[in-house]
């Protein structure tokens, strides 16, 4: 039976803006609160009220000695609320959730592509790897709407290399990540090792239709709607090969990272 | 303090206390180990099983609503078999009370699933779930009609000789008092009420229902006055004890069911966000002791 504590209450400390609609929300690290790795996550109740109800799941940006930091991007009253808290509030979380991590790449090299606030669990795996002496080389293709989104600011020095992708073409590549990675890809600007993904399921299933391939191995951080957050309402399912079968597995106990190719998109059903 | 203070009774079985978690949340119970102090409940009532695993429904299965929640999981789960062999001892072992839920499924499957509960040697409660709405067979369809409901309990209760059996009732239908009556007189040692309310959501940017079977069940508060009026309701109808679930989401929640004539109470949705809650309750019963029913009139 895991006895470990995953419930806590963890003041904020500060904000850092980022881009209009996300920033970074910092918490005191709660006394207890475990190791984690990149992909894991938390979840955030952050209203005391019945609405919103449920908590909110965010994956963990970097954790350290003395704080939790989230990347928040405002999208309805959940995430608002989190963004509106102010320094001081405590808030109940729980975590670190999450079954699979992205593991270090066996060949030193690895790429990231990061859609939206997919960014958390790459620069948590950067520093965590750079930390550990685990990598020689680590890109991060990023794409935004446009370049006031563009949320790379505060981390480039995590990453080797930073690509950016506007679609509005106002800074960097004009389109959308997935086109820039294949660019890069055909120009052999980035190494074909590992490809670690995180972002919403569109982006994530046209990596791998497009460019995912010629990687030798290529690992996706899902998103999903979750109740529980421990693997027990069955809520947050994803259908995934496994030796000839499609098994449905939980995004938050299964995961949150599987390996891209295996996912049966043609099935997943929004 | 004494221990036995708040125990309780349903059947021949005892409970430590009357906060049971409620099943499909809880889950096969040991998820939670982290969040709830799960030995200190009364019981943990574990996800509903079925005689063979089933996968349950594809598409989305979580939608929240206002002070709610609509899922349309399914009864998704490991199978009997699996489920007595890998997901129950742990609970024991971990000093947990489960309540084993069993799927009312094809009359066949449903009496090999009965049979082989049998077989086990620990389980001495099981609870029926005559009313799940994401389902073809079974579930709801068995629990709207009288004359299935006692069948099915009468089954369970032949079949399963010496253990309490208590059936889990569906609140989409005229009068769920008689429901829990047609229960009673077929032997059920307690009524579990209420399973979720029927609902539905349709996404606006494409025109078509957020689910794919259309309707789900809504759980959570907003659903807690529906399930408070029918514990009132079959506690008018029955002698047996009733079991509170739906939508409680704090101390004075559960102090309603209690008032309103409920032996126990099970804790859902909540447990999702405040897992701290079954705590509260129970604290909150240590310091005062469970409420006594009033007497409504009718």
């Amino acid at each position: 039976m895991n006895r470990i504590k995953s419930l806590f209450r963890a003041r904020v400390l500060r904000h850092q803006v980022l881009t209009p609609s996300c920033r970074l929300v910092v918490f005191d690290r709660p006394a207890g609160f475990p190791a984690a790795s990149p992909g894991h996550f938390v979840s955030v109740r952050v209203s005391d009220s019945s609405v919103p109800l449920l908590r909110r799941p965010f994956s963990i940006l970097d954790l350290t000695a003395g704080e939790l930091i989230l990347l928040v991007k405002i999208v309805g009253r959940g995430s608002a609320l989190l963004a509106g808290a102010n320094p001081g509030d405590g808030l109940e979380i729980g975590g670190p959730f999450g079954g699979t991590v992205f593991e270090p790449p066996a060949r030193g090299k690895a790429v990231f592509v990061a859609g939206g606030t997919g960014l958390a669990p790459a620069v948590f795996a950067a520093r965590t790897w750079n930390k550990g002496g685990l990598v020689e080389e680590i890109h991060l293709v990023h794409g935004a709407s446009t370049r006031d989104e563009l949320l790379t600011g505060f981390c480039e020095k995590d990453f080797s290399h930073v690509h950016q992708a506007t679609l509005d073409g106002s800074a960097g590549f004009g389109g959308d990540a997935v086109s820039l990675l294949e660019k890069l890809v055909n120009d052999g600007v980035v190494p074909l090792d590992a490809l670690f993904s995180c972002g919403p399921r569109g982006m994530i299933r046209a990596l791998v239709e497009r460019v995912g391939s010629r990687f030798a191995e290529h690992h996706a951080s899902l998103e999903a709607v979750m109740a529980c957050g421990v693997g027990a309402c069955r809520g947050c399912t994803v259908p995934v090969r496994e030796n000839g079968e499609t098994l449905l597995r939980a995004v938050c106990s299964d995961g949150t990272v599987f390996p891209a190719g295996d996912i049966a998109w043609e099935e997943w059903e929004d | 303090m004494n221990k036995k203070k708040n125990a309780i009774r349903i059947g021949a079985v005892e409970f430590r206390n009357p906060v049971f978690l409620a099943s499909g949340p809880a889950g096969y119970g040991l998820e939670y180990a982290g969040l709830i102090d799960l030995p200190s409940l009364g019981a943990v009532v574990t996800k509903t099983v079925s005689y063979s695993p089933r996968r349950g429904n594809p598409g989305r299965r979580l939608r929240e609503t206002v002070s709610g929640l609509l899922n349309s999981v399914g009864l998704e789960n490991v199978g009997a078999e699996e489920y007595f062999a890998e997901k129950l001892p742990p609970l024991y072992d971990a000093g947990v009370k489960p309540v084993v839920s069993l799927a009312a499924e094809d009359w066949e499957d449903y009496r090999k699933l009965l049979e082989l509960t049998a077989r086990q040697e620990n389980v001495d409660v099981v609870e029926l779930n005559l009313s799940c709405p994401n389902v073809e067979r079974g579930g709801m369809a068995v629990g709207v009609d009288p004359d299935l409901v006692r069948r099915y309990v009468r089954l369970a209760k032949d079949i399963l000789r010496g253990a309490a059996v208590l059936a889990k009732l569906t609140p989409n239908v005229q009068d769920i008092g008689l429901l829990a009556l047609a229960a009673e007189e077929a032997g059920a040692d307690g009524i579990t009420a209420i399973n979720t309310v029927l609902g539905m959501d349709i996404d606006t940017d494409s025109g078509k229902p957020v689910f794919h079977r259309i309707r789900a069940g809504l759980s959570g508060p907003a659903i807690m006055p529906v399930a408070l009026e029918a514990v009132w309701r079959i506690r008018r109808r029955v002698e047996i004890p009733v079991i509170g679930v739906g939508g409680i989401s704090s101390p004075l929640d559960a102090e309603k069911f209690f008032l309103a004539g409920a032996t126990a109470i099970q804790i859902g949705t909540a447990i999702f966000y405040a897992p701290g809650l079954p705590g509260e309750i129970l604290s909150a019963l240590e310091e005062r002791g469970i409420p006594a029913p009033i007497n409504l009139p009718d």
